[in-house]
């Protein structure tokens, strides 16, 4: 049977919708199946070219083409959905088919290190903040007067000994202790007075315990009605905070003799690390020793123009390196100076 | 202060006898810290005390004796073979080790034939023992020696005891003897001090001589000498002091010499009184003793043989003739006590201190003598200690003592007794003290207590107690009696303190360098000159003009850094020793330069300025994850200069064009501005200088002076922008030699009130393209309104003045 006109055109609309698939299928990239949709869809393209026929048919058949004509147009909007679904699919695959090794290096992040007694001094600081101390400076080049004589250390006394010191001229030294800056802070403040000072100290001193150059931190409280006994407060609270974990460290006093201290003493704190049952770090004491402490020496008051009647006050001092070594084991004090990356980057 | 336990038990009457750890715990818990506890006779075991019985020669050797010795009277003899020359007659008692003995350097003794014969141990000689250096033959006790046959050697030789090492602190010059540190003990124990009556000896060995016939004190500085007490002791021979009396010298570290020297030494350990002993025969005749100053040019042979010059202010004895001793120092070897000494003049003394410090330090003379002048020797103790030298040089001597003695007595009047209030003692130590416990305390310490009213006491101490002058002194000795342990811990009731100033500028900047990824150095203060030097810096700069260490300890500590960089230089250089070529390091802390008017050289005669400095240095390569080094740069260092400025505060840190700073690459260095004001400078370290550090690769640095930096205040907010910007790029051509800071400059100058930020985008040079030294440079500039969107025409007039100015003030064109 003769095909009519109007279904030779039907057919023919339907074949495109074929040829457009078999021209998009070598095709992997959106922009050139676009193309290639206007190229079929456009104005001059074969969808248009075949429409142009319509005029030649008899109206009643139009509708009929004009469906056709729609099902084209969807079936290659449909073709180019489903062509770039299955683009997408496949990179998607590819991209889950990689694989990285991961146990090779890390890009460096630059992590810094903060000097293992800066960090143990901010802490110390920090500790002693909490109960209201301040922090005090002062020069490392001292004169002899603060450093000694207003300590009550007279030239020749034989506590100079205890501390032997370095000289820049008759009167100037390298201050060997921060109790100067006690003396600076009691001139420049009227009591009360809570302040830490923490600092460099030099002293002529030198083998595996002692370094020429060393930092200590020292305490003072001056008020009206400081005790003694607030000096062991003060000292268990930091014991506890700074070596405790769980707490429960004590502080023992041993008279000892310091000029600008009366009473004065040797501060131990229990072993942290046996806990007081004796071990290799306290040499079987069960004690460690940590300072030197007492209450300010009426002496000095007078020195700095305070009534000793009328204000009491204690003062501390401990060595931050002999601390970081107790925590941290650093078993050579001269490692702390020396600017050795291999230590400095364990902290 | 080496002490012997047995004598300071001797010394003191206590309520039951302490074990020695007992007494160390205490003397320790009371501020004598005890460092060290030695068992003097632990260094042998299984020597007994034997007698010898009967005694006849090896038949196979000359040298050697065959000697029957016994452990028990009437007990069974064994034969011993004995190699010594001494073997002593039948009766006396030596030391035999037995088989099983135990002696020093772990020998242990069997039953072994000697030529032939058996010997069950040996004989001991003091070296076998480990005590003393005499090998001159084995080991003879005194005729007289009560040790029990069968008793452990340690008995007949004294070294059952124990040696205490104390720790005295410098202000107990009194526990420098037996005697004090016995106060101590009986005073912490409960007990009470016992003292040598030595009347009745001196009774019993007085001759018919006297004293003042014999020598004359004419003393005229009582300041120097405020106690001088002479003894004559006639009659006396020369010869070795007695086993015991020589063992607790050796003990206590004094080599025993003569029993007329040795006696001194007792003395002094005993009491803590030096004394020196003249031969009487050797003075000037009569003798006239005087304490004075040496005159200038004045000499002196000491008993060490030593001709010294003496200097004004040293104190000598003279005896009429001239200087015949260094007082509390040392004796003249003139008139030294030898073997053929038989009258001795003792001199038991008290010198200022003063004196005896600077001369014993100046001629390097610390003896036990000097030390204990120096730290104050009791005026009262001169007598006793005179007496008591006295009558044991008679003893061990043979000799007689004069009557009476001479005595130059100017102590300064006894202090007034010392106020001392309960009420202020318990304020003080915040302790429940209690009129019993510190009348309780003051007795046991030797003070007399008078009540003055309730709660109050006039106190005297001891004289020996020179550090008791205050009421605080009285209140610590008081507490130290009832025991620190007494002492609560209570906590200061908090009061307002200053500001808690406790984040320095210094501290911000160590953790802004660390967050930036550096590794903080901390190293010494002082340096080796050689180190500043390397860094060429001209003789008219500050940091050229270190303060000089008067005494270091090496050169490497001989003057005071004024700069960070040479200690970080030489820490690189330390570091690459290691095998660590790449090396990011700063540190922050001050320097030390002369004051303002300070002369450049010399001794200083103000306080320093001490800034405090930041430096970086960085060496090798940035931390890379593997393969190639990637190099730091110059740019790394002004990126952490940059961070570290902004860390501290600084809005508008800036960097310009070259700085003049000798040990930096004179093309690769740069000044730091904040404000205007120099604040540091960064750049690459001059190849020369770190050459000098031993250094073979570029380093790059900053340093900046924490002091420059203003405290900043708290940040204040700018409006988040709510408009969108846009950007516009400019292409320029530009000679070489025009840095991108002038760029800028000019785009700032522009003052266009749109412009949000201005960035270089890419530089390049080709001189095929460009021609020769020229660069080509993209600036990106960000326009943004804070009130609207910018139309284009805006931006375009914006932008095209911008360029205008560009092309106007610069020798650029715009491509
Ligand atoms: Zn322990």
């Amino acid at each position: 049977m003769d095909t009519t006109p109007t279904d030779a055109l039907i057919s023919q609309l339907d074949r495109l919708a074929g040829e457009f698939a078999a021209a998009i299928a070598p095709l992997d990239d959106e922009q050139a199946m676009r193309a290639t949709q206007a190229q079929f869809l456009g104005k001059k393209g074969q969808v248009s070219a075949v429409m142009k026929e319509l005029g030649k048919l008899p109206p009643a058949d139009r509708p009929r083409v004009g469906e056709a004509a729609n099902r084209v147009k969807d079936a290659i909007a449909a073709a180019v959905d489903a062509r770039l679904a299955a683009l997408a699919e496949a990179r998607r695959a590819a991209d889950l088919a990689r694989t990285v090794d991961l146990t090779l290096p890390a890009r460096p992040v630059a992590t810094g290190h903060l000097h293992l007694l800066t960090q143990v001094r901010l802490e110390l600081v920090d500790i002693f903040a909490e109960l209201g101390f301040a922090v005090a400076e002062g020069p490392q080049i001292e004169t002899d007067w603060h450093t000694f004589e207003a300590l009550a250390i007279p030239k020749d006394h034989p506590a100079r000994d205890m501390q032997d010191t370095f000289y820049v001229a008759d009167e100037i030294v390298l201050r060997t202790h921060t109790s100067p800056v006690q003396i600076r802070t009691m001139q420049a403040h009227p009591p009360p007075i809570r302040i830490v000072a923490p600092g460099v100290v030099y002293r002529r001193d030198d083998d595996a315990t002692h370094s020429p150059m060393f930092s200590q931190i020292e305490g003072l409280v001056v008020d009206r009605g400081i005790r003694f006994s607030d000096l062991k407060g003060v000292l268990t609270h930091f014991a506890n905070r700074f070596f405790g974990g769980s707490g429960g460290l004590d502080v023992r006093f041993r008279p000892s003799y310091f000029p600008f201290v009366e009473p004065g003493v040797e501060v131990d704190f229990t072993c942290a690390f046996c806990r007081g049952k004796g071990c290799r770090l306290c040499k079987g004491t069960g004690w460690i020793e940590i300072g030197g402490a007492g209450m300010v020496d009426p002496d000095v008051f007078a020195a700095v123009g305070i009534d000793s009647e009328v204000y009491t006050g204690f003062a501390f001092g401990m060595g931050i390196e002999r601390m970081a070594m107790l925590r941290h084991n650093v078993s050579d004090i001269k490692l702390y100076y020396e600017g050795d990356l291999r230590f400095l980057r364990q902290f | 202060m080496k002490a012997l336990w047995s004598w300071l038990l001797e010394l003191c009457d206590l309520p039951t006898t302490p074990t020695v750890e007992e007494g160390a715990r205490a003397l320790t818990g009371g501020g004598l810290e005890i460092e060290g506890l030695t068992d003097l006779g632990a260094g042998f075991s299984g020597v007994v005390v034997a007698q010898v019985v009967a005694k006849r020669p090896h038949p196979e050797s000359t040298k050697l004796t065959l000697v029957d010795v016994i452990t028990a009277k009437d007990g069974p003899a064994t034969q011993v073979v004995c190699g010594a020359p001494n073997v002593p007659e039948p009766g006396r008692k030596v030391l035999w080790a037995r088989p099983g003995a135990t002696l020093p350097g772990g020998i242990t003794l069997a039953t072994k034939p000697v030529k032939g014969i058996e010997s069950p141990g040996m004989l001991c000689a003091e070296d076998e023992l480990g005590l003393g250096d005499d090998h001159a033959g084995i080991v003879v006790l005194d005729a007289d020696d009560p040790t029990a046959l069968g008793a452990p050697a340690q008995r007949a030789l004294g070294v059952d005891d124990w040696l205490l090492d104390v720790n005295v602190p410098a202000n107990r010059g009194d526990c420098l003897g037996h005697e004090g540190l016995a106060r101590e003990l009986a005073a912490l124990l409960g007990g009470r001090l016992v003292q040598h009556d030595v009347s009745a000896d001196l009774a019993e060995l007085a001759s018919e001589l006297r004293t003042a016939d014999l020598v004359e004190l004419a003393i005229a500085d009582a300041a120097a000498c405020p106690r001088y007490v002479g003894r004559i002791v006639d009659g006396v021979a020369v010869g070795p002091s007695p086993r015991r009396f020589a063992q607790r010298l050796r003990a206590v570290g004094v080599r025993p010499i003569s029993n007329l020297v040795d006696v001194t030494n007792y003395v002094l350990f005993e009491l803590g009184q030096p004394l020196h002993a003249f031969d009487w025969h050797r003075l000037a005749a009569p003798p006239r003793i005087g304490v004075r100053r040496a005159a200038a040019g004045e000499r002196l042979t000491t008993l060490d043989g030593n001709d010294r010059a003496l200097e004004p202010g040293d104190l000598v004895i003279t005896d009429g003739s001239g200087p015949i001793a260094l007082a509390g120092v040392m004796g003249g070897q003139a008139t030294e006590v030898t073997a053929a000494t038989s009258r001795i003049l003792l001199e038991s003394a008290s010198f200022e201190a003063r004196s005896i410090r600077r001369t014993a330090r100046r001629l390097g003379l610390l003896s036990e003598a000097s030390q204990r002048f120096e730290r104050g020797v009791d005026p009262a103790l001169a007598d006793r200690a005179a007496a008591r030298a006295a009558v044991l040089l008679a003893r061990l001597g043979g000799g007689r003592v004069a009557t009476g003695l001479v005595d130059h007595d100017r102590r300064p009047p006894a202090r007034p007794p010392v106020p001392l209030r309960l009420a202020r003692a318990q304020v003080l130590t915040g302790t429940a003290l209690t009129t019993a416990s510190c009348e309780d305390a003051l007795a046991r310490l030797g003070c007399v207590a008078t009540a003055d009213g309730d709660g109050r006491w006039l106190v005297t101490p001891p004289s020996a107690r020179a550090d008791l002058l205050r009421e605080v002194d009285l209140i610590e000795d008081v507490l130290r009696v009832v025991g620190y342990g007494e002492v609560p811990a209570t906590l200061p009731p908090l009061t307002a303190a200053p500001r808690p100033l406790t984040t320095t500028i210094a501290d911000r900047a160590r953790r802004a360098l660390a967050a930036a990824g550096l590794t903080e150095a901390i190293t010494f203060g002082f340096q080796a000159p050689a180190r500043l030097e390397a860094l060429g810096l001209p003789a008219d700069d500050r940091r050229a003009q270190p303060i000089a260490v008067r005494n270091p300890m090496s050169i490497d500590q001989a003057i005071m850094r004024t700069s960070l960089v040479p200690n970080l230089l030489a820490a690189i250089a330390r570091n690459r020793s290691f095998g660590l070529p790449d090396v990011a390091l700063f540190e922050v802390g001050s320097v030390f330069l002369r004051a303002a008017g300070q002369p450049p050289t010399g001794e200083p005669s103000a306080l320093a300025d001490e800034p405090t400095h930041a430096a970086i240095v960085l060496h090798g390569s940035r931390p890379r994850r593997f393969g190639a080094a990637e190099p730091w740069d110059a740019f790394d260092a002004k990126g952490f200069a940059l961070t570290l400025a902004r860390a501290l505060g600084a809005g508008d840190p800036a960097v310009a064009a070259a700085a003049d700073v000798p040990y930096l690459h004179p093309g690769v260095g740069a000044a730091i501005t904040v404000g205007g004001v120099v604040v540091g400078h960064l750049g690459e370290v001059h190849p020369d200088v770190r050459a000098r550090f031993g250094i073979d690769g570029p380093v790059y640095l900053a340093e900046l002076d924490l002091g420059r930096f203003a405290e900043p205040g708290p940040v204040q907010m700018r409006p988040v922008p709510r408009f969108p910007a846009s950007s516009r790029d400019v292409s320029l051509l530009l000679p070489e030699a025009v840095p991108a800071a002038e760029v800028e400059a000019v785009i700032a100058g522009a003052a266009e009130a749109l412009v949000e930020r201005v960035a270089l985008a890419e530089e390049y040079r080709d001189a095929d393209k460009l021609g020769p030294g020229k660069k080509s440079q993209l600036w990106s500039i960000t326009y943004r309104a804070p009130d609207r969107t910018l139309t284009d025409p805006e931006i375009e007039r914006a932008h095209e003045g911008i360029v205008a100015r560009l092309t106007a003030h610069l020798p650029a064109a715009r491509r």
